[in-house]
């Protein structure tokens, strides 16, 4: 019963038993977890990340805290600009769930009533970790392709921009008014920097970042 | 000019033409009594101067006798002179006597004291005709005659009125010449007549035509002067005597007579002015009894209150525009109509009469009213509020009765709203109460049995993994926390138990009675509504009950809600008599320890349906679209805190009885 490593899920409760028994519960089926007892308390630890975890992950919101609620801390994530890696699934009682459904409409991933008897909300948090994963990869990607951009230089970046966007050599020496030669230098450098073999597999890079 | 002025200014007129009246009566009335006085006074007057004639007749014979005995013993001419003189000294009237002969030559003669010789100016025998005139008819009628009246002017321009007369003497059978006196006419009215007859009078002899020949009088001569004449006649002669009176100075009363009359026209008039004043005094009384009368009907016919009176036999005297309004016939339609009243429901005059009965009787009228129903002319029924003084006369008995109605069909119909309104909010209050705590609670449980159902899973997920080793640590301690949570849900649902007990149930001693009358109130509003009887019959002997009483009351409150809700309206119809709900208590299993005291609450409905039966006392399932299903559950628990149980059973013959029992004291 060792946890995965590869994912990790964020409990804030504000009611102790209910953590540990969550958090036991995941463990059971291999899942990290890290708690929290208020949005509060949460908010302050990711405020500060600039980038997502380096893992998937996904919050257990409980609807109904003492101080902040599940609901302003939902808001708060939201407006961060990597909140599509960390989905959230709210926890909520049975008056709650207007207020939880109303919060799923808004980009919740799901909200979940308690007492939960069975293993569907691990299943959902497994399925939101999945998300996550597919989300995490697709920015690390981004991120890649970022960096290699950061190592052209002025001159390889017009080129390879006017490349990825289907020019012939020629055009492209004629529109940046260089010869055709030194195209072909910046475009073979360009290439072998951003890993590519063809201006194609190029465009559909610069396509997907 | 307005009416008011004019009627005040024809007053004015017709009061001067009475004053004028009364003065113009008042005049001729002093008139009239100043005539009649004179008038009387003429009759005195006339009477005296009769007497006054008499008297002089009667001197003058006198008189004649005196002069008779002159002659009695045959006196010589010289002896004759002394008793003449004597004779001359007593009578003042007479001027000369003489003593002539047959022939009329004179004898002797004798003068009056009192005057100077009256024969100086003119002699005697100038007087001869009128001597022999006398003396002719004296020897004619053989005694005394008088002759004419004549003037006999004396020395100075003075003179007096003379008279003679005559009486001729016998002797032996024989006429022996004649006696002649002369009479001084003035010197007759004066010296013969007594003083007092005269008093404020004047006695004059006098000519047919007026012409005054002698005279004497204390008074002044005045043409307005009352006389009277009366003739002296004498034998040879008749003198007009007139004796004036002057006539009485005019007074404004002249009598006793128009004094009184005049004080009685002007007590008439006192009187009058008096009647007059009442009079005003009367209209202006009339004048506000109209005002009055006008304010009253214009009171009357404004009030929304019907009024009615009746009299001790139950006739209509008197009705309102309202109450006609009301029950919707004319007021020519209800006076005078008798028992029973036109607006009695007819099903209900029975009750009417009696009340109608005890009424009469002289039972006293609740202050506070009663309320009734009545019937409009159309036939539809209207329930009013009955307000009843009885009416007293200005001799203190009574002669009927005065009632305020009051329509009450808005009124009832403004509580019905109300109550409606406020039932609604209640129960909204209550759900909105128990929703809250339903939401608190369920949360409060929500964690707890969350946290065991994550436990449970994850033990579960670990016994199917099959590669699971070394999971019995683990599995251990979700067992310890399942224990722990399920504990923790225990003391809430602990705690609230607590919460619910804390209201300190106050057990008290109260008597069945006083149980049902304190639920009258609310309970009768309802049956009203639903048409239903209620039935309280508390068994004697039975005793009072240890209990807490608020709780007591809601439950008996809410079997008998319950009970009439079991009749729905028309079933059994409101004719039939059987629309009655029964509330009764009684002791029940009564021992030397402890006796218990069983109520029980009979409806007349249809019974319960076996699927009812079945959940009776399941909270939170009712039968009732706005019911919460806790009103029987709580009412068993309630019981079931006393010590005793409720129970239900099929009623005989129809309808349900639920029983419970409390403690007795």
């Amino acid at each position: 019963m060792t946890p995965q490593n590869d994912a990790k899920v964020f409990i804030v409760d504000d009611d102790q038993g209910v953590r540990d028994a969550l958090s036991w519960l995941l463990r059971t089926r291999r899942l990290l977890s890290e708690c929290h007892s208020g949005a509060q308390e949460f908010w302050a630890e990711i405020n500060a990340w600039t980038h997502p975890p380096d893992v998937p992950c996904c919050v257990l919101l409980d609807v109904r805290m003492p101080g902040m609620s599940g609901l302003e801390l939902f808001e708060r994530l939201l407006a961060q600009p990597w909140a599509a890696v960390m989905p959230v699934i709210f926890l909520s009682g049975h008056a709650d769930v207007p207020t939880a459904v109303d919060a799923v409409k808004r980009g919740a991933f799901d909200f979940c009533e308690k007492p939960f008897s069975d293993n569907a909300l691990v299943d959902r948090v497994e399925q939101a970790l999945a998300q996550s994963a597919g989300v995490l990869a697709k920015w690390r990607e981004a991120q890649a392709v970022d960096q290699k951009m950061q190592s052209l230089t002025e001159r390889e970046r017009d080129v390879m921009r006017l490349v990825a966007a289907g020019l012939p050599n020629k055009l492209v020496a004629d529109q940046l008014d260089i010869s055709v030669r030194t195209v072909e230098v910046h475009r073979a450098r360009v290439f072998d920097k951003m890993g590519v073999k063809s201006a194609v597999e190029l465009a559909n890079l610069l396509r997907d970042a | 000019m307005t009416l008011a002025d004019s009627l005040r200014s024809r007053r004015w007129q017709l009061w001067a033409a009475l004053l004028l009246l009364v003065g113009a009566l008042l005049g001729v009335l002093v008139f009239l009594a100043a005539e009649y006085e004179e008038s009387r006074e003429q009759t005195l007057l006339e009477r005296d101067a009769e007497l006054l004639v008499n008297e002089l007749r009667n001197e003058l014979l006198r008189n004649v006798q005196t002069l008779q005995s002159l002659q009695s013993n045959a006196p010589s001419p010289d002896s004759w002179s002394v008793p003449a003189a004597e004779v001359l000294d007593r009578h003042r009237e007479m001027i000369r006597i003489e003593w002539r002969d047959n022939r009329l030559r004179p004898l002797a003669h004798r003068n009056t004291p009192y005057w100077m010789d009256p024969y100086v100016l003119l002699d005697r025998e100038r007087a001869i005709a009128d001597i022999r005139q006398a003396c002719d008819n004296a020897s004619r009628v053989s005694g005394p005659a008088y002759s004419s009246n004549y003037f006999w002017p004396m020395g100075d321009g003075l003179g007096a009125e003379m008279m003679e007369m005559c009486l001729p003497l016998v002797r032996a059978g024989q006429p022996n010449g004649y006696l002649v006196v002369a009479y001084s006419l003035p010197g007759l009215l004066s010296e013969r007549l007594g003083k007092d007859l005269l008093r404020g009078r004047g006695l004059s002899v006098v000519e047919p035509d007026g012409t005054r020949l002698a005279l004497h009088s204390t008074i002044p001569a005045n043409p307005r002067n009352l006389f009277a004449q009366s003739l002296l006649d004498l034998p040879g002669h008749t003198l007009l005597i007139r004796l004036d009176s002057p006539r009485a100075p005019a007074q404004l009363f002249p009598n006793v007579l128009t004094a009184v009359v005049s004080l009685l026209s002007l007590a008439l008039l006192a009187v009058l002015a008096l009647l007059a004043r009442d009079m005003r005094r009367r209209q202006r009384a009339e004048q506000d009894l109209a005002d009055a009368l006008a304010f009253r009907k214009a009171m009357e016919n404004s009030l929304v209150t019907g009024l009615r009176a009746r009299d001790m036999r139950g006739r209509i005297t008197y009705v309102n525009p309202a109450f006609c309004q009301m029950v919707g016939f004319a007021a020519d339609e209800l006076l005078g109509t008798g028992l029973p009243a036109p607006w009695w429901p007819p099903e209900l005059i029975d009750e009417y009469q009696q009340r109608q009965a005890v009424r009469l009787a002289g039972q006293l009228l609740p202050r506070e009213g009663f309320e009734s129903v009545f019937q409009r002319k159309d036939g539809t029924r209207f329930p009013v509020l009955i307000i009843e003084a009885p009416l007293i006369d200005a001799q203190g008995t009574q002669t009927g009765f005065m009632s305020a109605i009051l329509d009450l069909t808005e009124q009832r119909r403004i509580e019905d709203i109300n109550r409606s309104a406020q039932e609604r909010l209640q129960a909204t209050a209550r759900l909105a109460t128990m929703g809250e705590m339903a939401s608190l609670l369920s949360h409060e449980l929500n964690q707890p049995l969350a946290a065991i159902a994550s436990y449970t899973t994850g033990t579960l997920n670990l016994l199917q993994d099959p590669a699971g080793q070394g999971w019995a640590d683990d599995v251990r301690l979700a067992v310890k926390r399942i224990a722990e949570q399920a504990e923790r849900a225990g003391r809430v649902i602990k705690s609230v138990s607590d919460f619910v007990r804390r209201r300190q149930s106050v057990h008290e001693v109260v008597a069945p009675a006083a149980l049902f009358d304190a639920i009258a109130p609310l309970l009768l509003l309802q049956a009203k509504k639903q048409g239903v009887r209620v039935s309280v019959q508390v068994k004697p002997g039975t005793p009072d009950v240890r209990c807490d009483r608020t709780m007591v009351e809601q439950v008996l409150l809410n079997l008998a809600r319950n009970g009439m809700q079991a009749m729905p309206e028309g079933e059994p119809p409101q004719t039939s008599g059987l629309r009655v709900l029964r509330l009764s208590a009684e002791v029940k299993h009564a021992n030397a320890e402890r006796a218990w005291v069983q109520f029980a609450v009979t409806d007349y409905g249809h019974g319960l349906d076996p699927d009812v039966q079945a959940q009776l006392f399941t909270p939170f399932v009712s039968t009732k679209p706005e019911g919460m299903g806790l009103g029987l559950s709580l009412c068993r628990t309630v019981v079931e805190q006393h010590g005793g149980h409720l129970h239900y059973a099929a009623a005989v013959p129809r309808g349900t009885v639920f029983q419970f029992t409390l403690p007795a004291a």
